[in-house]
């Protein structure tokens, strides 16, 4: 308390004398404000609990102060009585976020809180998603400084955020990026552009107190205090062309998530891209082995203090039964390969007929590795081979075609297969093999009135079952009808229901009323149990029946 | 104690700031889609509105809007010299999808990566696209609109007219 | 510009130097925990105890009750019942601000291997670690511990254990004697941890209410040999007695050695179960 009374005493002195130092009372507050509120009740098909406190809200506001080059800012988090799916250690309210910083074009500094990412995020990536209740911003100093054109040196150090409290680990690091052809100034107008990066980030956290039983009777693990990961990237561009690549490589790092074993970790991620008008066409491909790198190593939250970050490369699908499922990348050990292919026939063609047809076409595979156990904790674990394959984790396959069929009148189907290895999740089970098929209409009726048809079906190999209880298992249909009244209103009813070897129907209806930057919507209905995953983060969201508000607005 | 400091902050600050708009942040790095760095103060369109649309790949009414736009983009560019330019907040799990993406739409807009979300971050976009503001010719930030509804860029537009005349 | 490269190329290759290298002979280290096996000379005391473990945090406001509970119960069995509180890495145990930090990771390997920390509910207490009709037979300990306990110092002991221990300079030496009373077969473990007593930190009270000089009692400290136990070197045959010493190095400054004691436990390798149990101070 005392020591957070001091930084703010100190923000706003520095506030009001950059203030004063401008000679004038210049400069600008802005921010934004979130409320978001929920009601649930019991409901024993679909497993949603009554909650004790009725009422559950998650609220924050952001504050920003810049003036010229100068800017500060403070976030304050109220959770009373945090919303289903979040952690309970949330609960509490408090300044969460602060910081002071000042940003010139070739040097930029920030002290307090800040968000960051070294080139892909392998190494380091400081992020928020307050959707997931992921914040694992760092407070400590971070500085950017640019010493000649093309070149982009940052340094980073501080401790990450956890829920109220914060990581007693130091993470730091470093980053160089070098652009060719700012660089050297005859390449400044070149059709390829080259880009390079580097980075180092570390941990310290002491072994003192953690005792790691080996699995050798009366041996403990040698624990390292300092752990390090270095990655290097590129990223080449010629006219339609782009290949971008990352690899990643960490120290010694015995953990919880790897049950404490000496292997060192590493990733390789690639992206090929061909593109021109109306047509593109992206390949990516990664592989990765032992690389969770989070600031503690006994943390039990698997979410929770990662420093690194590995994305899933498959799709992120928008329709409900074809995200279902969504794929969580298994930062300890998999391999993927995602391709992408888009295509515009154009207006008057035969395919593309008076107003032009949209294709998408998306696939992806991701495995495990072949490996060969080489002993538990305390030892280097086990081998792997580069290329070898393990058990198939997830697959897709979904062709979109959208196509205006009149002037007022847009539709699109959609045709998607999903295999999820439910390992993914922690559970064993069989492989589900699904069959998505989605139909969305949108008829504008004039310039402010518009409706919008969703259908869904969703046939599944798998049933429900009473003692796996998962309640996406069996085949289902969905329908959706949206209505908008632009730029204000919209109002949507929606119902999810388990026809056959499942359980559950999901009703919901939303209404919601936007005016500028603010927006409020108001639901009610049923909400699945189920995992929400956002860039490659899962977390799990227990099923909910009731009434839920949002309250948005920015100023 | 908390609270009476907060309060305290808030109050200073809406002392300090000036009844007027909020200038487009300047010396926020942002990527263009072949990986150049550049800041945000190279948004520029000689003294003419600006429009700018905070999007993701995997966001539906994003693309829905864009698209909407594409199809009367001549037309309002033409009229009012407005220029669009869209800001992608994906991370990387999309961001190297961001150009096959633009260009497969064949979207005429200048497009940025934002992938640390600094901007949208400077800009208190939250964490909802779309979000879009108007920028005028002097730099200041003078309306800003969330979400999209078939139709809604007929009011977009209708913003910019009134921000010329005036 | 070669310049820059060069000196970015040396604080990159000063900065690999900043993580640590482990050889693979130095994965696993010495614990000083296990003592060689050898005759003894018996034990005169033939009791047979029951070990209480309660999982509880100091955000969990029906903890105190439940501690209370165990109190009036261990002095209800005059020292044939010993209690344990153990603070895994649940929700309920995160420490309020400037407060000790009261979880281990051995806490959370029982924790999560007994299924408390899945079941989210505490407090949960565990006596003899005992199997149930499903999983293991936890139960809330705010009531009825008489009925877990009774069955167990009401039977006899088919092993007898006497624990002893000195300390110097940090350096714990702690001394189990065992006599076996029946033939019990060899598939046997012994774990040795220590408790420490009279900890000020601030605890959740059922009133809602923080209580900042609340004393934490019997916490589990750590586990002195392998987090499941040390493999018994014996026949397991009636009349034979057995005798080890085994160190260990405090390396916590934050233990106040003086309020610490020494928990030994013989259980079964396979089912975990907890045969005898005896608790000693450390001189």
């Amino acid at each position: 308390m005392k020591r957070r009374f001091i930084c703010l005493t100190a923000l706003l002195a520095v506030c009001s004398m950059s203030a004063m130092a401008q000679g004038i009372m210049g400069g600008h507050v802005t921010g934004s404000i979130q409320l978001d509120g929920q009601i649930s009740h019991r409901d024993t098909i679909i497993g949603s609990q009554d909650v004790p406190q009725k009422l559950l809200s998650n609220a924050r506001a952001d504050i920003l102060y810049t003036n010229g080059n100068f800017s500060a800012g403070l976030r304050y988090e109220a959770y009373l009585g945090p919303m289903l799916g979040f952690r309970p250690d949330y609960e509490g309210q408090g300044i969460a976020n602060y910081f002071v910083s000042y940003k010139k074009e070739n040097f930029a500094i920030t002290a307090g809180h800040f968000y960051e990412q070294f080139g892909n995020g392998m190494s380091l990536r400081a992020y928020e998603d307050r959707y997931l209740g992921i914040d694992n911003a760092l407070r400590g100093f971070n500085v950017m400084y640019s010493p000649l054109s093309g070149v982009i040196l940052k340094g980073v150090i501080g401790r990450q955020r956890y829920f109220w409290l914060e990581s007693k680990n130091i993470v730091r690091g470093l980053d160089a990026e070098l652009s060719f052809n700012d660089i050297v100034k005859s390449w400044a107008d070149a059709k390829t552009r080259l880009t390079i990066g580097g980075s180092f980030v570390s941990k310290y956290e002491s072994a003192v107190n953690d005792w790691i039983p080996a699995n050798v009777n009366g041996y403990k693990v040698n624990l390292p205090e300092n752990v390090a990961t270095a990655a290097v990237r590129m990223d080449l561009a010629h006219g339609g062309f782009g290949l971008k690549a990352e690899y990643a490589h960490k120290s010694q790092d015995p953990n919880d998530l790897n049950n404490y074993i000496f292997r060192e970790g590493n990733v390789l991620w690639m992206s090929a891209s061909y593109s021109q008008r109306g047509m593109s066409a992206n390949i990516q491909a990664k592989r990765v082995d032992n690389m969770g790198f989070r600031s503690s190593r006994t943390e039990p939250y698997t979410e929770m203090l990662f420093i690194n970050y590995i994305p899933a490369i498959s799709k992120q699908h928008t329709y409900s039964f074809l995200s279902m499922y969504p794929y969580a990348t298994q930062s300890m050990g998999e391999m993927g390969l995602q391709g992408d292919f888009m295509y515009k026939f154009k207006k008057e063609t035969l395919l593309g007929g008076k107003y032009g047809t949209d294709i998408h076409i998306n696939a992806s595979l991701i495995t495990g590795l072949d490996t060969v156990d080489a002993g538990g904790r305390g030892t280097d674990g086990y081998t792997s081979s580069f290329f070898g394959t393990g058990d198939t984790y997830y697959g897709d396959l979904s062709v979109e075609v959208a196509k205006k069929l009149s002037s007022s009148v847009k539709f699109a189907a959609t045709y998607g297969y999903v295999v999820f290895n439910p390992i993914t999740e922690g559970h064993a089970g069989d492989n589900h093999h699904n069959h998505v098929v989605v139909a969305d209409l949108t008829w504008k009726m004039n310039k402010k009135n518009s409706i919008r048809f969703e259908a869904e079906w969703m046939g599944s190999d798998s049933k429900y079952d009473e003692s796996i209880d998962d309640k996406r298992a069996g085949d289902w249909i969905m329908g959706l009808v949206e209505y908008n009244f632009a730029p204000s209103w919209f109002v949507s009813v929606s119902d999810q229901y388990a026809y056959n070897d499942g359980i559950g129907n999901y009703y919901n209806l939303s209404v919601g009323y936007t005016k500028g930057a603010t927006r409020l919507q108001l639901g009610y209905g049923k909400q699945r149990e189920g995992i929400i995953c956002i860039g490659g983060v899962c977390r799990n969201v227990p099923a909910s029946n009731g009434l839920t508000f949002s309250l948005t607005t920015s100023f | 104690m908390k609270k009476i400091i907060f309060t305290l902050a808030l109050t200073l600050m809406g002392v300090v700031a000036m009844a007027q708009n909020a200038k487009l942040p300047e010396n926020i790095s942002l990527k263009t889609l072949d990986g150049k760095t550049v800041q945000s103060s190279e948004i520029k369109n000689d003294g003419k509105p600006i429009i700018i649309s905070f999007w993701a790949t995997w966001c539906k009414p994003c693309n829905n809007e864009l698209d909407a736009i594409k199809e009367v983009y001549e037309e309002w560019q033409n009229e009012t010299g407005v220029k669009l330019v869209a800001i992608s907040i994906d991370d990387t799990r999309s961001a190297a999808r961001v150009k096959p993406w633009v260009d497969g739409k064949d979207w005429p807009y200048e497009v940025y990566l934002d992938q640390n979300k600094d901007l949208a971050r400077a800009m208190n976009v939250g964490a909802d696209v779309p979000f879009s503001f108007i920028v005028d010719g002097n730099g200041e930030i003078v309306w800003q609109h969330k979400g999209y509804q078939p139709g809604a860029e007929e009011e977009l537009i209708e913003q910019v007219r009134s921000f010329i005349n005036k | 510009m070669k310049k820059t490269v060069l000196s970015l190329l040396t604080l990159v290759a000063l900065l690999f130097t900043a993580c640590d290298k482990i050889e693979e002979d130095q994965y696993i280290i010495y614990s000083g925990a296990s003592g060689e096996w050898v005759d003894g000379n018996g034990v005169s005391d033939h009791t047979q105890r029951a070990l209480i473990e309660k999982y509880t945090g100091v955000r969990c406001l029906n903890c105190p009750t439940a501690e209370d509970a165990i109190n009036a119960a261990v002095a209800q069995y005059g020292g044939k019942l010993l209690a344990v509180a153990i603070h895994d890495s649940s929700t309920f145990t995160r420490p309020y601000p400037n407060n000790p930090d009261l979880r281990t990771a051995t806490g959370n390997t029982w924790s999560k291997f007994f299924g408390v920390f899945d079941a989210g509910q505490y407090p949960v207490a565990l006596v003899n670690r005992t199997p149930g009709a499903s999983g293991w037979d936890l139960f809330n300990p705010i009531s009825g511990i008489n009925s877990y306990v009774d069955p167990i110092v009401n039977s006899e002991a088919t092993i007898a254990i006497e624990v002893s221990a000195t300390e110097a300079e940090g350096l714990i030496s702690t001394t189990v004697n065992l006599e076996f009373l029946e033939n019990v077969g060899d598939n046997l473990n012994l774990t040795l941890f220590i408790i420490e007593d009279n900890i000020n930190a601030t605890q959740l009270m059922p009133d809602s209410e923080k209580n900042e000089s609340y004393i934490h009692n019997h916490l589990f400290r750590e586990v002195i040999t392998d987090v499941w136990g040390t493999q018994i070197d014996c026949t397991g045959a009636k009349g034979e007695k057995k005798m080890t010493t085994i160190d260990y190095q405090v390396a916590n400054s934050e233990w106040i050695i003086a309020n610490c004691h020494i928990v030994a436990f013989v259980s079964n390798r396979d089912t975990r179960q907890i045969v005898n149990v005896a608790e000693c101070d450390i001189n």
